[in-house]
């Protein structure tokens, strides 16, 4: 395939078709692997000896967390090659990740403290990773409102994603100083694959959400994205002739 | 060349007329830091524990006073135009700018915070290790300051905005400011966290400008 393909997804109602053509095949496979994963996760695998049934939250929690800060890295690369090529597409892709960005962090830090309750005796505790997934939802919503509170929509886009920018930059030293101070999460589970601490019988069912969350995401995202494109090219020929075509 | 050292003056004279600003933030600086002890109880041992935190968040809140300053008013006078529209590269004139910024509202608090440190019955070396501390994470929360004013340059009200932009980012500065001060209070090596806050400063400045200069332009144009 011609690399230059690419070039063309950056017209708008070339994107558009894109989007809506993909979603399905995000959405589809996305929710068959949730719902196999949410059966292998609460049924099938065996409780944990030491947290009994309680650890079924895992599968909830951690692919929530992994997406959000994997949706954090997209939005930030759609807010890079936006302002590299002033690309309208890429703008509206990073500003419909943000919302979804945002929820999901909300979701990770909500399942870990419904976790950390009967684990840990409280909801919250000051350690590094639960302070850094709350200040990354700090992140996405200081570029949710920045993109609100600016009018004009071109400035708003730009603005905001130089604010994304700089929390790529900041976002790992965060991280690490947040570390410094050492904490009592327990140590990532799947590391790495090969060394995991946990048995294959609780890893599959994780995996397979971990996956189906990651496809249901950009089935949502295409969407949301074709939609935001429609709002920002109303004006434009393509979409007149669209709409006709649906009546 | 010429430029850059007139822009350095004009920008001190100008912060000088508008002293009452620069005040305000000062009188932030010293009141937090001040209500404290009052609150919390005043035996030596707490105080040498809160001064690092105390010290840290009170100069965030100063310089929250302080920011909305940075670029508005020259925003509004038409002078920020001109520094887009000149022949010289807007890094470097925001650079100029922040450093002047910084000479006018942060300096006097690096001065003061000798004096609240010995407040907080910190003695000898100590106090200027405070002093230190204040001066290095300072300089990196002017920069990240500056860039969340021009980011929100465009916004009518953009206090809030403001708060939750620059809160996030200086988090880094906050812990490992407060970490020099506790290290060098108890007696421990505390080259550590002054390495980190040098080396956030020397990336604040060199990022910081570029940053800034784009997010105002992207507001101007």
């Amino acid at each position: 395939m011609d690399l230059k393909q690419i070039y063309k997804y950056g017209s708008p109602p070339q994107y558009f078709k894109l989007s809506l053509k993909s979603e399905n095949w995000f959405l589809i496979p996305g929710i068959f692997l949730m719902i196999i994963g949410c059966v292998g996760g609460l049924f099938i695998a065996p409780p944990d000896y030491q947290m009994g049934d309680a650890f079924r939250i895992i599968y909830f929690h951690v692919p929530s967390a992994f997406l959000s800060m994997s949706a954090y890295a997209y939005m930030a690369g759609a807010a890079l090659i936006g302002i590299v090529w002033r690309s309208n597409v890429a703008f509206s892709v990073a500003k419909s990740i943000a919302p979804f960005g945002a929820s999901f962090t909300f979701l990770a830090l909500v399942t870990g403290m419904l976790w950390g309750k009967p684990m840990w005796g409280t909801v919250w505790v000051w350690d590094a990773r639960l302070t850094s997934e709350f200040i990354l939802l700090l992140l996405f919503l200081g570029y949710i409102l920045l993109h609100l509170s600016i009018k004009e929509q071109k400035k708003a886009d730009l603005a905001a994603s130089v604010l994304a920018l700089t929390g790529v930059i900041n976002l790992p030293i965060i991280h690490y100083s947040v570390v410094w101070w050492n904490t009592l999460h327990q140590a990532s589970t799947i590391s790495k694959l090969s060394s995991s601490s946990i048995t294959g019988d609780m890893l599959w069912p994780l995996l397979v959400m971990i996956f189906g969350y990651g496809f249901f995401f950009w089935g949502v995202i295409c969407r949301v994205v074709a939609s935001e494109i429609l709002k920002r090219e109303k004006r434009s020929k393509w979409v007149e002739q669209y709409i006709k075509e649906l009546r | 060349m010429r430029i850059y050292p007139q822009l350095f003056l004009r920008d001190l004279k100008v912060s000088m007329k508008r002293w009452s600003d620069f005040l305000t933030g000062m009188i932030m600086f010293i009141l937090v830091a001040f209500i404290f002890p009052l609150i919390a109880g005043s035996d030596q041992d707490f105080m040498h524990r809160i001064i690092g935190p105390v010290m840290l968040l009170s100069s965030l809140l100063a310089s929250l006073i302080s920011m909305q300053n940075i670029f508005k008013p020259d925003l509004i006078n038409g002078s920020l135009e001109q520094l887009v529209l000149s022949r010289h590269s807007l890094n470097g004139l925001i650079f100029i700018k922040i450093l002047s910024y910084w000479i006018s509202s942060s300096l006097p608090l690096v001065v003061v915070s000798s004096l609240i440190a010995s407040a907080y019955y910190v003695t000898g070396i100590d106090i200027i290790k405070v002093m230190l501390t204040v001066l290095l994470s300072t300089t990196t929360l002017v920069n990240i300051n500056s860039l969340a004013a021009a980011l929100t340059l465009g916004v009518r009200y953009p206090g809030a905005l403001m708060t939750l932009i620059l809160f996030p980012l200086s988090l880094p500065i906050l812990i490992f400011g407060s970490k020099a001060i506790e290290y060098s209070i108890l007696g421990l090596d505390s080259s550590g966290p002054f390495y980190f806050l040098t080396g956030m400063m020397l990336l604040s400045f060199s990022l910081g400008p570029i940053a800034t200069a784009f997010a105002i332009r992207i507001s101007i144009d």
